[in-house]
């Protein structure tokens, strides 16, 4: 994506308990963020990409946010991935400017969620297709984490991995989270036997190891090249991009233990014209730690059954050998609706800018970034370069 | 609940399970849907099943807050695997869910629920041991 250019990001400090705000009056403050950290006025916004709504009507919400910020953009839509909704608003937003159909496009997620949002049945059924409703919910799952419970079982079986592999990954992301005031669990080290200890709450997943809904927004501006502004403090390139789609219910999924992260990354990978190998640092969609290991194996950064061993192995902390969600991801920023996915994109600007402080990685030329959409169901990748 | 679905549920008063089956592409479909989903074609048949299969993956549920299940904790929520190649969910009945493994053989039992009928698993006969 020669032409495309991420020139803004806007991010507000994640709420367990929203007070009182509207989802647009999050979005708001997102926008106005990352609109003026890319050197843009308002007016010269002209394209538009909403996640959806988490509580408003879903009806013409991408002209809902238009009206609430008073702009007026060229093209506007709605994308819904799920957890992969921000980085293929991205994607498209991308595509957008390089069709030459606009100049600085906004990508707004965000919305407000609490701890209870799946756990009611009104709550659960929103986020079901009616073959979910008809033909599983009826068994009793616990919604994403049954769902997230039952690849993590096999991938046990199947290969091995361990409950302390997959716990290794939530203490190295808390370590990163330490660092990060805008965490939302960032008040104490966790160790592996912390999070084993904690309770089970689907076997074999711990309550450690489950993403806590939130709320909350995030924005990043995508622009044309040559239309930057000099205030930008750097344009960050997007060397690489890919999507993929296995799934909608994981009882569907020809194999709960191949995601579509291998297809997905592979593009990306071929784009950029780039290799595993080649990634500094990554941001991975992290809901559960399991999202973590199999996205690490089907995108090549280890060898497919052998993530538990690499995650063991490697230091995946900001000073580590694969920097690896180093703002503390989801598991430590916790979910707020689809901008818990943007929240990837933007820590990994942060870092190839070197804008990330404390926590900057030495390394930090170039990013690879996914977005998890539903139980590992729609993969969305990016590749992402500075200087 | 209507159409195919209905058709699925009222089936299972036979106590039997019954799956599409489509005769152009020779092969079991679930779930329920009007054409083929392999070849789009309409040639959808009701065929008995087996009953037998194999749990694929599962879970045992330590915390649920769904009305009817909250006071069934700890259950086994499982995908099984038909021996006509068809995935499912299903819980894992008749026995303590610390029994239950990945690729033991289930068998079909089929309970009352609500007005209608449900598909559970249970171990196979032959290895059944509660």
């Amino acid at each position: 994506m020669q032409d495309a250019v991420i020139t803004g990001i806007g991010e507000l400090k994640p709420a367990i308990v929203n007070s009182g705000q509207t989802e647009l009056d999050l979005l708001m403050q997102a926008a106005a963020i990352a609109t003026s950290d890319a050197g843009l006025s308002k007016k010269e916004v002209d394209g538009l990409i909403v996640t959806p709504p988490s509580n408003d009507n879903y009806f013409m919400w991408p002209s809902q946010a238009a009206e609430y910020l008073q702009i007026k953009p060229e093209l506007l839509d709605m994308v819904e991935l799920g957890g992969a909704s921000a980085v293929g608003s991205i994607i498209r937003a991308a595509l957008f400017i390089q069709a030459g159909l606009c100049n600085h496009c906004l990508c707004l997620s965000g919305g407000i969620w609490d701890r209870r949002v799946f756990n009611t049945l009104e709550g659960k059924k929103k986020v079901m297709s009616q073959a979910e409703i008809d033909f599983e919910l009826p068994f009793g799952p616990m919604g994403f984490n049954s769902a997230y419970a039952l690849i993590t079982r096999r991938h046990m079986h199947k290969y091995g991995t361990t409950a302390e592999q997959l716990a290794k990954i939530v203490a190295d992301q808390r370590f990163n989270a330490m660092t990060n005031q805008n965490a939302l669990f960032n008040d104490k080290l966790l160790s592996i036997e912390d999070i084993l200890a904690s309770p089970v709450i689907a076997d074999p997943i711990h309550r450690l190891e489950i993403v806590v809904p939130c709320s909350g927004a995030a924005a990043v501006v995508v622009s044309r090249r040559d239309q930057a502004k000099n205030s930008c403090v750097r344009a960050i390139n997007i060397l690489g991009m890919g999507e993929a789609y296995t799934h909608n219910s994981i009882v569907y999924a020809a194999d709960i233990l191949e995601s579509p992260v291998k297809k997905a990354a592979g593009k990306a990978f071929a784009m950029a014209n780039l290799k595993p190998e080649d990634i500094n640092l990554v941001s991975l969609y992290d809901c559960y730690p399991i999202t973590v290991l199999i996205t690490l194996e089907d995108a090549g950064f280890c060898a497919k059954g052998e993530g538990g061993e690499f995650v063991m192995n490697t230091d995946l902390t900001y000073g580590g050998k694969l920097p690896c969600n180093t703002h503390g991801g989801q598991l430590c920023c916790g979910q707020p609706s689809f901008a818990g996915g943007m929240s990837h994109v933007i820590e990994a600007v942060r870092q190839l800018r070197n804008e990330a402080g404390e926590r900057q990685v030495q390394k930090n030329k170039v990013a690879f970034i996914n977005g998890n959409g539903g139980v590992m169901s729609v993969e969305s990748c990016l590749i992402l370069g500075g200087d | 609940m209507q159409g195919n679905t209905a058709v699925f549920f009222n089936k299972l008063a036979s106590g039997k399970l019954w799956l599409q089956y489509c005769e152009s592409c020779h092969k079991y479909i679930f779930y329920p849907r009007v054409f083929c989903p392999n070849c789009l074609k309409p040639d959808l048949q009701w065929k008995e099943t087996s009953g037998q299969g194999k749990v694929y993956s599962f879970t045992i549920i330590h915390y649920s807050n769904l009305p009817e299940k909250s006071e069934q904790v700890p259950y086994a929520y499982a995908i099984v695997e038909l021996a006509e190649g068809i995935r499912l969910a299903a819980n894992i009945t008749d026995c303590h869910p610390k029994d239950i493994s990945i690729g033991m053989s289930v068998e079909l039992t089929v309970k009352k629920y609500h007005y209608s009928y449900l598909h559970y698993f249970r171990p196979a006969t032959m290895n059944r041991k509660c």
